[in-house]
C-alpha cells in the first residue's frame, strides 16, 4: 500500500511538473485538445473544446489562449500557462484565423468558410465592421503600425489588404495558386505569402501588393513560424513533407528538414532549441531538434491536428515584428463579442 | 492499439502521399487536399468492410444458412453494389453533390449567427467519456434513419426508388447496399445534415458510418441465428430485420411495415412497429413489377428503378388507370 502511494505521489509530480512545461495541441477533427508534456514526450491529457477546432493565438497580455472554435462560433480562453479552461467568448463567426495587431488595439479573425474578415475592437472583441471578401480567406498579417492587415484568399489566388481603423478595402492582387501564410517581415517593407498550390513563396510589396520576388521551397508551401532572430522563419510545406528555414534577408532557403504527414502549424520552445510541428495526417506532433535539424520524436495525439502552442512560454509579443500577427493566425467572426 | 492506429494511419498517409496528394496538387486542387486525405480513409475502411463480409460473415451463411436452397446467381448483382459502395465510388459521386448543398445549408445558418450545438454543451461528462459519446451520438443517428427509413416506404415516389432494395429474393450478407443511388443519395444528404444539425465531429461520423453499416450488413444474413431473447432487443439481427424483408402473404400484407430499426430495436418497440415471432419467412415484394429486379445487372436495375421513380412523381391524372409497383406496402 505504501509503495502503490508512494508510486502515485510520483506520477502526480512527474505529470504537474510536466504541465508546468507542456504543449498544447488542437485536434480539429475530433473537438479536443491535447497537453503533451514537453520533457517527457507524451500526451498528458485529452480534453474536449467546442467543435472544429484549428487555431489558436495568445492574448497580448500573454494570460490567454484563444481558441477559434469554427462551428460552435466561439473563442475558447486557456490559461497560457496551465492551459485550464478560463471563459468563452460567443458570437465571434466561424473564427477560422485568429490575430491580435501590434499595437493590440484590434482583433481580426477570418471566415474561411464564410467568406468575411471580421475587424473587432481587441478590449472586450467589439465588431468594428465585417468585409464580406470572396475567395476563402485563410490567413494573416500586420503591418508594423497597426493600421493593415493582409489576407490571403486561398481559392482565389489573391492577397487583401484592408485599412483596419476605417474596416475598408485598400487592394486586393492576384499572388500565385491558393496563398495560405502571410509574413510581415521586419522591415515592413516586404510581405511574404506562402503558395500552397505551388511549391514557395512570394515575395509582396505592402503598399501596392505588387509581386517583386519569388522563393523555391517546396511544394505545398503553406504557413511560417519565427526562429527568434529577427531573420530567419521556418515554412512548412505540406505536400513535399518538409519544413523550410528560409533566411529573409538573403532571400534562400537556409536549411531544409524532413517532416513526413503533412506538416502545418509550428511553435517553437523558449530556449530556441526544439521547434514542434503537427503532422495533420499522421495524427502526431513532430519534435525537430533545431541543432541537428531533424525530427527526433514524434508524439501521438488526436485526429487532424493543427494549432499548437507552448504553454508557459511566457507573454505573447504580438506587436513583435519577429512573429506574424503575433502568432498563429486563422478564425472568422461576426456581430461583437460576449463573454462568459 | 497504439501500434494498430499507427499502422492505418501510416498506411492512409502513404496511399495519400504517394497516390492522392500528387494528382490533388497537379490539379491545382488544394483546396480539396483534406477532403481528399479523408476519402483515402473511407475507401480503406471499405476495403476492410468487405474482408469482414466475405471472410468472416460470409461463414456463418455458409455454416448455418437459414434458406438453404434458393438461385444463388441473384446474389451476384449485390456484390457489385457492396463493392462500389464500401469502396466509395458511389458514396464519391454522391459526396461530390451532397457537400456543396449540405455546406451551404450549414453556411447559411452560420452565417445567421445559428450555430450547430453540441451535446457537451447540455451533458459537459460526456465531453470526458469518448465511448458514452459515441454511443449518444450513434443512438441519435439511428434514430433519424430510423424515421428516414419510414419515410421511404411511406412515400410512393420514395417507395418506388426503394423496392429495389427489397425485391432481392435471396438475401444475403452482401443485400444491404442493393439500392438505387437517387435513393442513397437523399438519405445521406439527409443525414448529412442531421448529423451537422446535431453536432456529430467528422471523425465520430466516420465511426457510426463503418460500425453501423457492418451491423446493416449482418443484418441482412442469410443466417439462422439470434442474439437472443434480450440480445435482440439491444440490437438488429438478421432473424429481426429479415422479417422487415418478408414477402406479403394474404394475412400479412404489411409485414414490411414492420422492424424498420437500421440498429437499434428500441426505435420499433417505442413506436409500435417491432414483430418478434421467430417465424422465417420467404424474402421479396408481392408485385410483379418490383419482383422482377431479380436477375437484372446493376445499369438495367438503375435505369428501370429510375423509371418507377418518374412514373411516381408523374401527376396522377397523366398516368395510366393501374400502375404496378408503385404501392407502397403500407396502403
Amino acid at each position: 500500500m505504501k509503495r502503490l502511494a508512494i508510486a502515485a505521489t510520483t506520477l502526480l509530480a512527474v505529470i504537474g511538473s510536466a504541465r508546468a512545461d507542456s504543449v498544447l495541441v488542437l485536434n480539429s477533427e475530433e473537438a479536443s485538445y491535447s497537453i503533451l508534456s514537453r520533457a517527457g514526450r507524451t500526451e498528458l491529457q485529452r480534453l474536449p473544446v467546442g467543435r472544429e477546432p484549428h487555431h489558436l493565438i495568445p492574448t497580448p497580455d500573454g494570460k490567454e489562449v484563444l481558441i477559434g472554435s469554427t462551428a460552435t462560433n466561439e473563442l475558447l480562453s486557456l490559461d497560457s500557462k496551465t492551459g485550464e479552461r478560463r471563459r468563452v467568448v460567443s458570437n465571434i463567426i466561424d473564427p477560422y484565423q485568429l490575430g491580435f495587431s501590434g499595437d493590440g488595439k484590434w482583433f481580426v479573425t477570418v471566415a474561411y468558410r464564410l467568406d468575411h474578415v471580421d475587424i473587432f475592437h481587441a478590449d472586450g472583441f467589439k465588431l468594428a465592421g465585417r468585409i464580406f471578401i470572396d475567395g476563402l480567406p485563410s490567413h494573416m498579417a500586420f503591418d508594423a503600425e497597426s493600421k493593415t492587415v493582409f489576407v490571403s484568399l486561398q481559392q482565389s489566388g489573391r492577397l487583401a489588404a484592408f485599412d483596419l481603423a476605417t474596416q475598408t478595402l485598400k487592394w486586393n492582387v492576384p499572388v500565385g495558386n491558393t496563398p495560405a501564410g502571410v509574413l510581415m517581415l521586419p522591415d515592413n517593407k516586404r510581405v511574404l505569402v506562402a503558395l500552397t498550390g505551388e511549391d514557395g513563396v512570394v515575395v509582396v510589396d505592402p503598399s501596392d501588393g505588387k509581386v517583386t520576388g519569388r522563393l523555391q521551397t517546396g511544394k505545398g508551401a503553406h504557413n511560417f513560424w519565427p526562429k527568434g532572430d529577427g531573420r530567419h522563419w521556418f515554412l512548412s510545406n505540406r505536400v513535399e513533407g518538409t519544413v523550410s528555414m528560409v533566411d529573409t534577408q538573403d532571400m534562400r532557403v537556409a536549411g531544409t528538414i524532413k517532416v513526413a504527414g503533412g506538416p502545418d502549424c509550428m511553435d517553437i520552445t523558449a530556449d530556441g532549441k526544439e521547434l514542434w510541428v503537427t503532422q495533420r495526417f499522421l495524427r502526431r506532433v513532430a519534435v525537430v531538434d533545431l541543432e541537428q535539424m531533424k525530427v527526433v520524436a514524434s508524439i501521438p495525439v488526436g485526429k487532424s491536428p493543427h494549432g499548437v502552442f507552448m504553454l508557459k512560454s511566457g507573454p505573447a509579443a504580438p506587436a513583435s515584428p519577429l512573429s506574424p500577427a503575433g502568432g498563429p493566425l486563422r478564425a472568422v467572426s461576426t456581430g461583437s463579442g460576449t463573454t462568459r | 492499439m497504439g501500434e494498430l492506429t499507427d499502422l492505418w494511419v501510416g498506411t492512409q498517409n502513404w496511399i495519400f502521399e504517394t497516390f492522392v496528394g500528387p494528382v490533388i496538387f497537379w490539379l491545382g486542387q488544394m483546396a480539396w487536399y483534406e477532403p481528399a486525405y479523408s476519402a483515402v480513409e473511407f475507401f480503406m475502411l471499405g476495403v476492410v468492410q468487405i474482408a469482414v463480409i466475405a471472410l468472416g460473415m460470409r461463414f456463418f451463411e455458409r455454416r448455418w444458412p437459414l434458406e438453404k436452397t434458393g438461385n444463388d446467381r441473384l446474389i451476384g448483382v449485390d456484390r457489385v453494389y457492396t463493392v462500389l459502395n464500401k469502396l466509395g465510388i458511389l458514396p464519391l459521386a454522391i459526396f461530390v453533390i451532397t457537400y456543396p448543398i449540405s455546406q451551404e445549408i450549414e453556411l447559411l445558418m452560420r452565417s445567421w449567427g445559428l450555430a450547430p450545438p453540441r451535446l457537451e454543451r447540455l451533458l459537459p461528462w460526456l465531453g470526458d467519456n469518448v465511448l458514452a459519446s459515441f454511443l449518444v451520438y450513434f443512438v441519435l443517428y439511428d434514430f433519424a434513419a430510423y424515421w428516414l427509413h419510414r419515410a421511404q416506404h411511406a412515400i410512393p415516389w420514395w417507395w418506388a426508388l426503394h423496392s429495389l432494395h427489397h425485391s432481392q429474393r435471396r438475401m444475403t450478407v452482401w443485400s444491404d447496399d442493393r439500392n438505387h443511388v437517387l435513393d442513397d443519395f437523399l438519405i445521406t444528404l439527409a443525414l448529412v445534415l442531421f448529423s451537422q444539425m446535431v453536432g456529430v465531429q467528422p471523425g465520430e461520423y466516420v465511426s457510426i458510418l463503418m460500425v453501423g453499416r457492418l451491423v446493416e450488413s449482418w443484418s441482412h444474413a442469410n443466417v439462422d441465428m439470434s442474439f437472443g431473447k434480450i440480445g435482440e432487443r439491444l440490437l438488429v439481427g438478421p432473424r429481426f430485420h429479415r422479417l422487415h424483408h418478408a414477402l406479403a402473404n394474404p394475412d400479412e400484407r404489411h409485414i414490411h411495415d414492420h422492424n424498420f430499426a437500421p440498429v437499434f430495436p428500441i426505435w420499433d418497440i417505442l413506436f409500435g412497429t417491432a414483430i418478434y415471432d421467430g417465424k422465417n419467412r420467404p424474402t421479396g415484394v408481392d408485385d410483379p413489377v418490383i419482383d422482377a429486379d431479380n436477375g437484372r445487372g446493376w445499369v438495367v436495375q438503375q435505369v428501370t428503378v429510375f423509371g418507377r421513380f418518374l412514373k411516381a412523381i408523374t401527376p396522377r391524372f397523366l398516368r395510366a388507370p393501374f400502375q404496378p409497383g408503385l404501392r407502397p406496402p403500407a396502403e
